[in-house]
């Protein structure tokens, strides 16, 4: 038997829109799933079916050997009994009960001596010492995010369930959380379901992404696969940035980092973002095509590459060129007409280094 | 001054308003929690006493539990003596004259509370009855306290319904409001404001408790 949680449902609301999912998350590891899409997609739906908060009308939900929803067979396992941690966009903290109140909320069968071994952990893991007297509305955004995060992994659930867990605070500190929250999730060995509307905290996080718009999950798969190669328009669209390459650091030169992908070099402005493994996103919009050898201009990127295909879009034609990875242009029609873009056309694909957006893994 | 009735009366209110938090509870939680279509019958019912006559409600009552009733004559042969006219059957009517004032507060009350709390600690594990005791009833205790408080100050001014149902039998059914009325019948001018200043120095007494809370939440569940 296969350690996974499957999913296959069908959640409707009263005259409503339906909201379906298909989703197999493997046990057992700190995998993380994005589930990736515009607000009104049916995202939390997805998460409160799981965790048990709303019932479908139609599938299946198995978590390893136990069946969690059959709707044929009218099973319906309660929030209680599925051992899932469910963290809120809002956090939903206890108003009426400190920090250490909340952490040990549900870990009273604990005897006391391990219950406070664990709230110790979970300060320690969440940087909250020294907080754990104070009540929730005495912590700042970022404080309360973590403390519900600690509640959730203080009793150690099987199924981690993240609602657009970075929303609800302020840019700067969502920046400094984003890798926190990866380094914690890393940590645990439990799946990961996270729900998010920003790319940045999809690429972040993800093992795997799952599109979603209009009650449909449209196309999973690997972040780099996904975001740089859609399915169709309409997760091209939701997905917006088109290139997506997974590289290493190599060198550094004249506060530049030196990316090899694909026997090509890429030149980067560094963000402030430590490691050395990134995910270099590349708008098709910043990339501009010109035909035959290399220009001299001020962009330090020139890749010599073949086009694979034109395809129209409104006013812009989209252009996939192969130049040791898959690049994605925008330009325009005209300029797709004037220049002949086809197939085995060779053309030389222009970056601006500070256009190369870095998100660390 | 005629201690008797004020007694009796403190007596019947402090006994409605501890019954009603025990059977008001639970119908303000199916109230604030149930998805069923017929829940505006049951809110219907519930307020009820709001807007009928005490007259009409006590006479429904006196029928009710009256000799001939079901219920009446299955409380004699239970207990071996009648419902009707006794400090029992007294008691059972001011729980139902009184049951808004506890329900309603109580409702509005577990209805401020987060649903997204209530969610939460589902999703921790915990069983509806101890997310009841240790989050929805925490967090709503200004309400209950309001409601019990006030369904224990309308009881102790009710009068229409106690005329029908009690009767007037001294130490038993004779409580302060019937007591005044008494009173100024037998021309007892002097006995009668005596007994009615005590209950309206009382009864504000017990409304100013009540709005102090509200101003304060925490006033009953104190700040760290």
């Amino acid at each position: 038997m296969a350690d996974e949680i499957t999913a296959d449902f069908e959640k409707r609301y009263g005259g409503g829109p339906s909201i379906c999912a298909a989703l197999r998350v493997p046990l057992g590891s700190p995998h993380v799933t994005v589930l990736f899409g515009p607000s009104g997609a049916g995202k939390t739906t997805v998460l409160r079916c799981l965790a048990g908060l709303e019932r479908p009308e139609r599938g299946r939900i198995r978590f390893a050997s136990e069946m969690w929803v059959d709707a044929d067979a009218g099973v319906m396992a309660p929030p209680q009994a599925r051992g899932v941690g469910y963290l809120f966009q809002d956090y939903a903290l206890f108003p009426h009960l400190t920090v250490a109140g909340n952490i040990t909320y549900a870990i009273h069968d604990l005897d006391r001596v391990e219950r406070h071994l664990r709230l110790a952990e979970m300060l320690r893991l969440l940087r909250l010492e020294g907080l754990e007297d104070r009540r929730p509305a005495q912590l700042s955004g970022g404080q309360q995010q973590r403390v519900a995060l600690a509640r959730v992994l203080a009793r150690r659930p099987r199924l981690l369930l993240l609602d657009e867990p970075l929303s609800a605070l302020d840019a700067p500190t969502r920046e400094k959380l984003r890798g926190e929250l990866r380094s914690v999730l890393r940590g645990q060995s439990m799946p990961t379901l996270c729900v998010t509307h920003d790319w940045v905290e999809a690429l972040t996080l993800a093992d795997e992404v799952a599109v979603m718009a209009g009650g449909r999950i449209l196309q999973t798969g690997s972040p780099d696969h996904v975001f740089s190669k859609p399915a169709n328009a309409e997760v091209a669209a939701i997905v917006g940035v088109e290139t997506v390459i997974l590289g290493r650091i190599s060198g550094r030169q004249d506060g530049l980092a030196v990316f090899d992908v694909g026997g090509k070099q890429l030149w980067v402005v560094e963000a402030s973002g430590k490691g050395e493994e990134f995910y270099l996103c590349i708008r098709a919009e910043d990339v501009t095509l010109e035909i035959g050898t290399r220009p001299s201009s001020s962009a330090r990127n020139h890749l010599a590459g073949i086009v694979t295909d034109v395809r129209p879009a409104g006013p812009v034609s989209r252009v996939a060129v192969d130049c040791g990875f898959a690049l994605t242009a925008l330009v325009t029609r005209q300029a797709a007409q004037d220049l002949d873009l086809k197939p085995g056309t060779p053309v030389t694909a222009t970056v601006k280094a500070s256009a190369i957006h870095l998100i660390p893994r | 001054m005629n201690w008797a009735p004020i007694v009796l009366t403190l007596k019947l209110a402090g006994l409605t308003a501890a019954i009603l938090l025990v059977i008001g509870m639970p119908i303000a939680y199916w109230l604030t929690y149930s998805r069923r279509r017929w829940k505006f019958l049951v809110e219907s019912v519930v307020a009820l006493p709001l807007v009928l006559p005490p007259t009409v409600l006590g006479f429904y009552i006196l029928v009710a539990i009256g000799p001939k009733s079901p219920l009446g004559q299955a409380y004699e042969t239970l207990v071996g003596h009648p419902l009707v006219f006794t400090f029992e059957g007294l008691l059972f009517a001011s729980v139902l004259y009184s049951l808004p004032f506890a329900v309603q507060p109580f409702t509005a009350a577990f209805g401020a509370v987060d649903p997204k709390l209530v969610e939460a600690s589902w999703t921790l594990g915990i069983s509806r009855l101890m997310t009841f005791l240790l989050i929805t009833l925490p967090l709503s205790v200004a309400g209950v306290v309001t409601g019990v408080v006030i369904s224990f100050a309308h009881t102790l001014g009710e009068f229409g319904v106690v005329l029908m149902v009690g009767g007037n039998i001294e130490g038993v059914t004779r409580t302060v409001s019937i007591d005044i009325y008494d009173e100024v019948q037998a021309l007892n001018y002097a006995g009668a404001a005596q007994t009615a200043l005590a209950l309206l120095i009382f009864s504000f007494a017990i409304l100013s408790v009540v709005y102090a809370i509200n101003r304060n939440v925490w006033a009953v569940w104190p700040m760290k």
